[in-house]
């Protein structure tokens, strides 16, 4: 065997070593031993109490009306951010499209709450959604509107997560989309305007088309962040009240010291959901995104 | 060029990482060494190898400071040992922690725990036996004040010992029941009346309640009690209060005071922040409250403020909660483990300074009978009902599974005090959830 021809070979694999270490010890293991332990009645201090008990932790999570509970809490939570977000930004990025100062300013606006820890912001939305001293209902009482309990009834709690999430995530979004909009030649839209074309149409047939590989992009990427939405529920609601607000990694996370075991079993699902979803995008969608 | 320069950063950020790892361990036995040095010099009769010990606890803020106090007397009047101090967040967080610290035999010698979960570790079999340290040390059990034992035994061993423990209370007041010319009420009945008198509503709304509590199991639990219920039945296999009614009249008075402005329900998030502050400003009358509570409501308040017993239905009762501390069973210096465990229990020195700032509670018989005890009873009063009070103390809840029932039952409560559901099909729902999860 030629030894130049051996070393040649063997480069390439040599070059990856380092970042496929890093893949496997980082990202394969950690895969693989979740769902390991989802097989368990797994005691993590104790192995030596721990019992293989096959798929039962799953048997388990499709008997549990909890997790129904709180994998309709995710959808209704995940249609409601990403539905919401897409038409509130691509509706401000259109108006905020053209460049004036004005707009610059509007748009650093609605990018602020972006650049703030989610934390502190479900901190003060959770101060101002207080039903009594509240800030929110202070002024809905003040224009003689009716108040809400927000967080406290489980009728509009989840309503409340959205809105905080909404509101903090929309400014990034419309950064995209103003990008987006800012890149289309302009000698498309007055190709457009040569042939008379009506506004509506021309954002239907040539706005909405050029800036589509930016909105799937929106689609996918909000449709996995919000499925795996934690931080405002802990903050804000605990999950509560009576698991109105509860969401599959919230509910993985309130397991985890209890039944690890579950937890994981719970994990694993969450993963196949996301990945369907994520294949069903890209073969439903994909064939209607322009890219140019 | 750009690819260059990024496998640069990574090759540096990875050598920078590696040395991180390497220099850590290399302090620690640095560390070590330079007390091995130093022992034999400070303290000769001592062993000669100076022990370092881990201890995590869960105290941040003014009361982290005081056990901060407390390592460093410990520190400086032992001279072969030294303790390590660590803050791990709250309750919750430490136990999360300690999970992951045993799974992967980095846990630490002593750590404060959670009462409610002592049961869940010792059945893991990572807690050591005190009992034979006990004994050396020539201490008894009955030094310890029994109302805060409920959760230091588990299958005969004593897994944990009382350390920063509280009880709930009931905090008055009293210049607003005097304005009504009411007594601090001793009874659910007396309670009821009293707090319906208080209501003030205008235009709709009130803008005072009779009284309040916290979002927590702690209430209802006390309340169970007090109507002489348990949580768990006797052989922990179903709940025990439910087939006697009990259940269903605690809940059943919460939501007829809730109905009158007579109870204020807090919003679960910060619910204990809330009621405090709304008993500050005098926007209700009266709150069932930890112990703990005490020391800062009454620097905080301008109006004659008492505490007073829970009030009884048909017993006095009340459940007691806080963290004790343990040994971890895979600790390498347990000798020094327990000397400091042993201090903080029954030294003068140890947890007591730390027992008369914060306001937990004494809980050995040497404490309460201590001079700085006697006087801090005699300057506040409102301490040592809280210590009269454990008479009472009664823990039904002890059991490995409670941490996991205990998130039925608050989805009970949220049910029940929120959404105001049917309260029998509530219990009904929250026995079926508490006996799957008993009979595991």
């Amino acid at each position: 065997m030629d030894k130049q021809r051996l070393g040649e070979t063997l480069r390439p694999y040599l070059m990856i070593a380092p970042a496929m270490a890093g893949i496997f010890l980082f990202v394969l293991y950690p895969v693989v031993f979740l769902g390991y332990l989802s097989l368990y009645d797994y005691n993590l201090m104790n192995k030596a109490k721990s019992k293989f008990i096959g798929f039962d932790n799953f048997a388990e999570i499709f008997s549990r009306e909890d997790f129904y509970k709180s994998l309709s809490n995710t959808v209704f939570y995940t249609a409601g951010v990403v539905i919401l977000t897409l038409l509130l930004s691509l509706l401000l990025a259109v108006w905020l499209g053209k460049k004036s100062k004005f707009n610059v300013f509007v748009q650093a606006g609605i990018f602020t709450p972006h650049v703030v820890s989610i934390v502190s912001i479900a901190l003060v939305w959770l101060w101002m959604m207080e039903p009594n001293l509240g800030f929110l209902n202070y002024v809905l009482k003040a224009f003689g509107l009716p108040t809400s309990e927000w967080l406290q009834s489980s009728k509009s709690a989840l309503m409340s997560v959205i809105l905080v999430s909404v509101w903090q995530g929309i400014g990034y979004y419309v950064l995209i989309l103003v990008a987006a909009l800012q890149s289309i030649s302009p000698s498309i839209y007055e190709a457009a305007a040569l042939d008379n074309a009506s506004k509506l149409r021309t954002f239907w047939k040539i706005t909405l088309p050029m800036i589509s590989p930016q909105l799937f992009f929106i689609l996918v990427i909000m449709t996995i962040g919000s499925f795996k939405v934690f931080d405002t529920v802990k903050v804000m609601t605990g999950g509560g009240p009576n698991n109105a607000t509860n969401t599959l990694v919230y509910y993985i996370y309130e397991n985890r010291t209890t039944n690890i075991g579950y937890a994981s079993a719970t994990g694993v699902v969450l993963m196949a959901i996301i990945a369907l979803l994520t294949f069903v995008y890209f073969r439903l969608l994909s064939r209607k995104v322009h890219y140019q | 060029m750009k690819k260059k320069l990024s496998m640069l950063v990574t090759m540096t950020v990875m050598t920078g990482l590696l040395a991180a790892c390497g220099s850590s361990n290399g302090g620690n036995a640095g560390a070590e060494n330079a007390g091995n040095a130093n022992a034999p010099s400070n303290a000769p009769a001592a062993p000669a190898e100076k022990v370092t010990l881990q201890f995590w606890h869960s105290m941040g803020g003014d009361n982290g400071k005081r056990i901060d106090a407390m390592i460093q007397r410990f520190n400086e009047s032992h001279d072969n040992i030294e303790v390590v101090g660590t803050f791990q967040g709250g309750y919750d967080e430490t136990v999360t922690k300690l999970q992951q610290a045993v799974a992967s035999g980095s846990a630490p010698d002593v750590s404060m725990l959670e009462r409610a979960y002592v049961e869940m570790f010792a059945d893991s079999e990572v807690l050591e036996d005190l009992t034979p340290y006990l004994e050396k040390s020539g201490i008894s059990a009955d030094e310890f004040t029994p109302g805060l034992m409920g959760h230091s035994y588990f299958n005969d061993q004593l897994v944990s010992l009382p350390l920063n423990r509280s009880t709930p209370i009931l905090h008055v007041n009293k210049t607003l029941l005097d304005e009504k010319g009411l007594a601090v009420p001793t009874t659910w009945e007396e309670l009821e009346a009293a707090a319906n008198a208080l209501v003030v509503k205008e235009n709709g709304e009130y803008t005072r309640y009779g009284f309040s509590m916290p979002y927590d199991t702690w209430y209802p639990i006390a309340m169970i009690s007090q109507a002489e219920g348990t949580f768990f039945n006797e052989d922990k296999t179903s709940i025990g209060f439910y087939d006697n009614g009990v259940g269903m009249k605690v809940f059943s008075q919460l939501k007829k005071l809730q109905g009158t402005g007579a109870l204020y329900y807090p919003p679960s998030t910060d619910s204990g922040n809330i009621v405090n502050g709304m008993f500050k400003e005098g926007k209700v009358a009266m709150v069932y409250q930890s112990t703990g509570s005490i020391g800062g409501l009454a620097s905080a308040v301008d109006f004659d403020y008492v505490t007073a017993f829970l009030p009884k239905d048909k017993v006095f009762a009340n459940p007691t909660g806080g963290a004790n501390v343990s040994m971890l069973a895979a600790s390498e210096n347990k000798e020094g483990a327990w000397e400091f465990i042993r201090w903080m229990e029954t030294d003068p020195q140890g947890a007591l300074p730390f027992i008369l700032e914060s306001g937990y509670l004494p809980f050995t018989k040497s404490m309460v009978e201590s001079q700085e005890m006697k006087d801090l009873w005699a300057k506040e009063p409102n301490r040592k009902v809280a210590y009269d009070q454990l008479q009472y103390a009664v823990d039904t809840n002890n059991d490995v599974a409670w941490p996991e029932v205990m998130h039925e039952f608050f989805s009970a409560i949220e049910a029940i005090m929120y959404d105001s559901k049917d309260i029998q099909a509530t219990l009904d729902t929250f026995k079926k959830e508490a006996d799957r999860i008993l009979a595991d």
